[in-house]
């Protein structure tokens, strides 16, 4: 267990001050974007809050190189099961927007 | 008790195991728990995805999220605030630690309080499980059940800080034992934000 400081404080409120933007900056988005590039928009905002709250909140940067490797192995086992759902969701997609139908 | 025997206890005595990554086993089990909370919440994410890009006319009910971006202020805020308890267990000042605890517990109240009242809104509306007046039916099941796990998530959570701090004040846990909730809390915190996107803001009325 580390000590504690002021930096850490600091650095705390510096990430919240940063999450509450990027918070901000989805709702504008959500409330004004439109277009097929909106779901990616809110992947990547959510992917730079993963990397902020995984590395500054929950301190996985200051675990050993092992066990971060352990883990972004494991997230991105995941997300590729994940993206196997997601690709056959996109092909159905598409079959509602031109109107085909598979026989 | 003579040297012989002091030696041969010694010896009987089991091996020490070596702690994987060199983590304390209490921090590293927490740690796997979150791996497998994250498998579970995004089967769950997959699922909506695949249904929501799967059926047609998928509905688009939500005209204000006022109370989702309070919501979200709340447990963005909660999560600042736990991270000053665990900074100030660190410091061994136990009176503030439970004093950002019980601000963390607030807002774990509120915001369940408020996701309450946002599925209230829902139900009034005509929203069920199997039914909505827009549409697939498919749509009721898919919010109350995201939102409802991430719900039973903050709602436990909330309790077992409460636990967790009282047993602080009282000395049968430790900075590390408040560690160890941090994790926990920040990692609903985090679901939450992807929650809010996929769940809400993708479907504003237009």
């Amino acid at each position: 267990m580390g000590t504690a400081g002021a930096g850490s404080v600091k650095k705390y409120v510096a990430v919240y001050i940063a999450l509450l933007v990027i918070t901000a900056l989805e709702f504008l988005v959500g409330y004004k974007g439109e277009g097929s590039g909106l779901a990616l928009r809110f992947l990547t905002f959510a992917i730079i809050d993963t990397i902020l709250v995984m590395l500054f909140f929950m301190s996985l940067g200051t675990e050993k190189p092992g066990f971060i490797k352990f883990f972004v192995y494991f997230m991105l086992f995941v997300l590729a099961t994940m993206n196997y759902v997601w690709t056959d969701s996109f092909r159905l997609l598409l079959f509602r927007l031109t109107g085909y139908m598979p026989t | 008790m003579s040297e012989a025997h002091l030696t041969m206890g010694a010896h009987s005595a089991p091996p020490m195991e070596a702690r994987p990554f060199a983590m304390p086993s209490k921090k590293f089990a927490m740690w796997l728990f979150i791996m497998s909370d994250v498998m579970t919440f995004a089967a769950c994410v997959a699922a909506y995805a695949f249904l929501r890009n799967a059926t047609p006319n998928w509905p688009r009910p939500f005209h204000s999220l006022t109370n989702v971006a309070v919501m979200t202020l709340i447990m963005l805020t909660s999560s600042l605030t736990m991270l000053m308890a665990l900074e100030a267990a660190k410091a061994a000042d136990k009176a503030k630690a439970f004093r950002w605890m019980m601000f963390t517990a607030a807002g774990g109240v509120l915001f369940t309080l408020l996701h309450i009242r946002d599925w209230m809104g829902m139900m009034d509306q005509g929203v069920t499980l199997f039914k909505n007046p827009w549409g697939t039916a498919a749509f009721g099941a898919a919010f109350y059940s995201i939102t409802g796990f991430s719900l039973m998530h903050i709602f436990v959570g909330t309790i077992a800080l409460i636990v967790v701090a009282i047993r602080y004040q009282g000395g049968r846990y430790t900075a590390d034992d408040i560690d160890l909730f941090n994790l926990f809390w920040q990692f609903i915190g985090l679901v939450w934000l992807f929650i809010v996107p996929l769940v809400y803001l993708m479907n504003v009325a237009r």
